[in-house]
């Protein structure tokens, strides 16, 4: 048995022990402790969802040595899956249980208390208590991990017709469900982020005619260089996708029973912002995400796009600390705060707000080699064999040059910044190949370059 | 502590991986095994529930071929870890499943006893006593029969056990031009430790790199030249580790910062750069290029590594055309021990590599070790291809493979063959 299991079976001793002397159930919320005055249970450390940065954030307790009671609070119904593979599941890449990236047995390890499907309705800072429809928890320390939802805005109301969206493993099932209905034959993708992308390659491998409609002139918003993007472009063509790009949706119509040939019954019949019009079966729209945080009165923590945070997680209270979607922490290349929702920073983030809780309940300082060491924004994206990879920033601007590199089947984009000592360093690259093969030298040039951009980011530092 | 020492390592592991796949398709041992990085850590946390003892537990693990093919069959050539969209780290994984291995008693003692190079004798030092090969008048930093310790060496050099076994006039003759561009000069005359760290036991290769900087420490020098980039990548590391103010370079962009120009014409054919796997954000490429003149650029190398059938990128000419600049990535085979383990997939690594020189062109390794494994592989099957370490493209002297390797096995046949055979039992 492990540290981490020992750790993790001590606070179902310490469960088993508070359940005898309070005479209750295995109810959720009186398992651990009394309520208190208040009628809250008290509990040392809570954590508000389940995800990559909740369960990195148990872990992390749990090798520091914490063994006291942890309360994990998700308003998912379903132990914690992976969103980088909701794509691949509606998509049918992936069986659902290949969805969670943690058995049971594992996370039963952790010995934490999870109330699943118990959404946090309101978060006192001030009184350091949690409100759910199980009953109030008053905590010693809370992690807000809450993730991120997807948004619609841009999206006209269209009455009769809730769009598709895909964040979570529900919006992967409904997306699934609509793919394999044969009546579902043509999808608009609103939208040409990852997300969007990730759902059009979702559509595309259920043999679904696939519209792309983005506001911007290139695919991937802000995360590519035109050379890079249009190679991109030309490889979605080249798999039947039609581009609309420079457009928007301007309106959308479910057809009425006296529907033409034109737009038949059921079918939704878009007006794009050319005037040009065309029906669908489907829109899934990818207008990126907003962070969780409803539960928080405002004014409650120091809050910019999302939570600001120290280098150990913490917010504007010492007894509250936020990771993944709903933190802005140290971003390497602009050396400011900034969100940067992606799978490695959430666990990463959660890594450091669980060792920075267990120090300080235990009575000590977190320790500088646990700090948050920042990261740097990456993405990598496949469709239909047609491959892209990204880090850093590419946004161009005063003292920034791009050099393009491009061969038979790869296009490369480096973009330099003047390093202010007569030199300059690399902050961004994009990778477009027009193949997709697991250790092929796109991946490793990504790599390399990632590492040339963190290396650059941590000598500026200095 | 529980039965595992590094159970914490494989948590944390687990901790960030989607479990997507990604890594499995991009290496033939995560294929063989049929095992993502992260079922790697998952398997051996299982095995640690399930077991009761130390004992049962290093049962289990070697009843799973599976997870026995994963960890020992990786080159740590990170070609896993550059496909996963998470760049999750492969190397800490597998050492501190490779440490585990070891205290289990699940790495056979024939796999590691003759690369001990934190002991006296080694494969390496054996071969040099045996044929009279020793750098003591260059360890200034060190007393010898031949000078006191000195403590004003400006730069020292570390040539890395393989190039300072098969190649001791190669070595001095780098030595000597060091000495002429950079000032006095020392040499550092031991091993990285990677060989201690493949076989599991990592604390004892820091602690012999920790040796080597206080030997760098005791010769004043402000700067280590290596010759290979898993040691420049080591002494980075362990000096970073300690605080010390010394400053690592790679030989080749020592030699350029100094104006020196290669004492031999390049030859003809296509040259095929062979990237060191520990190049792992190929800097030390472009510095290789950069004193042997040409140009190129490490992203543009193949990904030729692991189940993939990439082919190599090329720049300056039409593939295979005389000028042309052929780059390829990936482990010689030689990375990780996995000789040890399985004979069979280094030699079939070291195919999969030379298969992207073509015919008459010259092969160019990074890390002597390497080229000693390509040499290997080319003395078994011949081919027409000439391998060089940079250093021989630079440099006058030659790595004399024939008789290396004849020296090599008559070391074992010859009067010290019996305790040859004793030492490394």
């Amino acid at each position: 048995m492990s540290r981490i299991e020992q750790a993790g079976l001590s606070q179902d001793d310490q469960a088993a022990k508070a359940e005898g002397a309070a005479g209750a159930s295995a109810g959720a919320s009186a398992s651990v402790g009394q309520e208190n005055a208040a009628g809250a249970v008290p509990v040392r450390v809570a954590v508000i969802g389940y995800g990559t940065a909740g369960v990195n954030a148990l872990i992390a307790l749990r090798r520091a040595g914490y063994a006291g009671d942890v309360h994990v609070f998700s308003d998912a119904a379903t132990l914690p899956y992976s969103p980088i593979l909701t794509s691949y599941y509606a998509g049918g890449e992936k069986a659902y249980e290949e969805c969670f990236p943690w058995s049971a047995d594992e996370l039963a390890c952790l010995g934490a208390e999870v109330h699943l499907g118990c959404p946090v309705t309101a978060l006192d800072v001030a009184a350091h208590l949690i409100r759910t429809p199980q009953g109030d928890f008053s905590y010693e320390k809370c992690l807000i991990a809450s993730g991120a939802h997807p948004s619609t805005a841009g999206f006209p109301a269209t009455e009769g017709y809730e769009p598709l969206v895909l964040r979570t493993l529900d919006d992967a099932c409904r997306l699934k469900r609509v793919l394999e209905d044969d009546a579902c034959r043509r999808v608009l993708v609103s939208g040409a982020s990852m997300v969007a992308l990730k759902s059009l390659e979702a559509c595309l491998r259920h043999g679904v005619t696939c519209t792309l409609v983005g506001m911007n002139p290139h695919v991937l918003d802000f995360n590519a260089l035109p050379a890079a993007a249009e190679r991109f472009e030309r490889g979605l063509v080249a798999k039947g996708i039609e581009l609309r790009l420079g457009q928007t949706i301007k309106s959308v119509e479910v057809a009425a029973a006296d529907a033409t040939a034109a737009a038949p019954s059921g079918k939704l019949a878009v007006t794009f912002s050319t005037g040009e019009t065309d029906c669908f079966d489907e829109i899934i729209v990818a207008h990126g995400v907003r962070s969780n945080l409803g539960f928080l009165p405002q004014g409650a923590l120091e809050v910019d796009r999302a939570l600001l945070v120290d280098e150990f997680m913490r917010t504007s209270d010492p007894d509250v600390y936020a990771a993944g979607d709903v933190a802005q922490a140290l971003e390497l290349v602009s050396g400011e705060r900034r969100v940067v929702g992606i799978w490695k920073s959430a666990a990463l983030q959660g890594a450091c707000a669980g060792a920075a809780m267990a120090a300080e309940l235990a009575g000590s300082a977190p320790q500088a080699a646990d700090a948050y060491p920042g990261s740097i924004p990456t993405n990598t994206i496949a469709v239909s064999g047609t491959l892209f990879i990204s880090a850093g920033s590419v946004e161009m601007g005063e003292g920034r040059r791009a050099e393009i590199l491009e061969d038979g089947d790869m296009t490369v984009v480096y973009v330099y910044e003047d390093a202010g000592d007569g030199g300059e360093r690399l902050v961004g690259f994009n990778v477009t190949c027009d193949e997709d093969v697991a250790g092929s030298r796109a991946y490793d040039t990504g790599a390399m370059l990632t590492l040339r951009i963190e290396a650059a980011c941590r000598r500026q530092s200095i | 502590m529980g039965l595992l020492e590094r159970s914490d390592a494989y948590w944390k592991f687990l901790g960030q991986c989607t479990q997507c796949g990604h890594c499995v398709d991009a290496c033939s041992s995560l294929t063989s095994a049929n095992m993502t990085l992260g079922e790697i850590a998952r398997a051996l946390l299982a095995h640690e529930r399930a077991a009761g003892s130390r004992e049962d537990l290093a049962a289990r693990i070697l009843g799973d071929g599976a997870l026995m093919q994963a960890v020992r069959g990786c080159f740590f050539c990170t070609s896993c870890k550059n496909t996963c969209f998470a760049h999750n780290d492969v190397c800490d994984l597998i050492y501190n499943a490779r440490v585990d291995f070891q205290s289990l008693g699940l790495i056979e003692r024939g796999a590691w006893s003759s690369v001990m190079v934190d002991q006296e004798w080694d494969i390496f030092t054996a071969y040099r006593a045996i044929h009279g090969i020793g750098f003591a008048d260059l360890v200034r930093h060190a007393e010898s029969e031949g000078h006191a310790a000195e403590t004003d060496c400006a730069v020292a050099f570390f040539p890395g056990c393989s190039l300072a076994a098969y190649g001791p006039d190669l070595t001095r003759e780098i030595f000597a031009t060091m000495e002429e561009l950079g000032g006095k000069t020392t040499l550092i005359d031991h091993c990285c430790g990677s060989p201690l760290k493949s076989a599991g036991f990592f604390e004892r290769a820091e602690a012999l790199c920790d040796r080597i900087a206080d030997e760098v420490a005791l010769s004043g020098a402000r700067e280590i030249v290596c010759v290979c980039p898993g040691c420049a990548n080591a002494m980075r590391s362990t000096l970073g580790r300690r605080g010390l103010d010394v400053a690592v370079t790679l030989l080749p962009a020592f030699l350029t910062a100094h104006g020196f120009t290669g004492k031999r014409a390049l030859p003809e054919g296509t040259l095929c750069l062979s990237k060191s796997c520990q190049d792992r954000d190929g800097r030390y490429l472009e510095e290789t290029c950069r004193a042997l003149g040409v140009e190129a650029d490490a992203s543009t190398a193949c990904g030729a590594c692991g189940a993939t059938g990439a082919t190599p990128g090329t720049l300056g000419a039409a593939d295979g055309a005389p000028g042309a600049i052929t780059i390829f990535n990936g482990c010689c085979g030689a990375g990780g021990a996995v000789s040890a383990f399985d004979p069979n997939r280094q030699a079939s690594q070291a195919d999969s590599k030379l298969s992207f020189a073509p015919d008459g062109s010259t092969v160019v390794t990074m890390c002597p070790t390497c080229t000693y494994t390509y040499a290997f592989r080319l003395m078994s099957e011949p081919r027409d291809v000439a391998n060089k370490h940079y250093t021989e493209l630079l440099f006058e002297n030659q790595l004399d493979w024939d008789t290396v390797f004849a020296q090599l096995g008559g070391m074992w046949s010859g009067e010290y063959g019996p305790w040859l055979a004793q030492v490394f039992a």
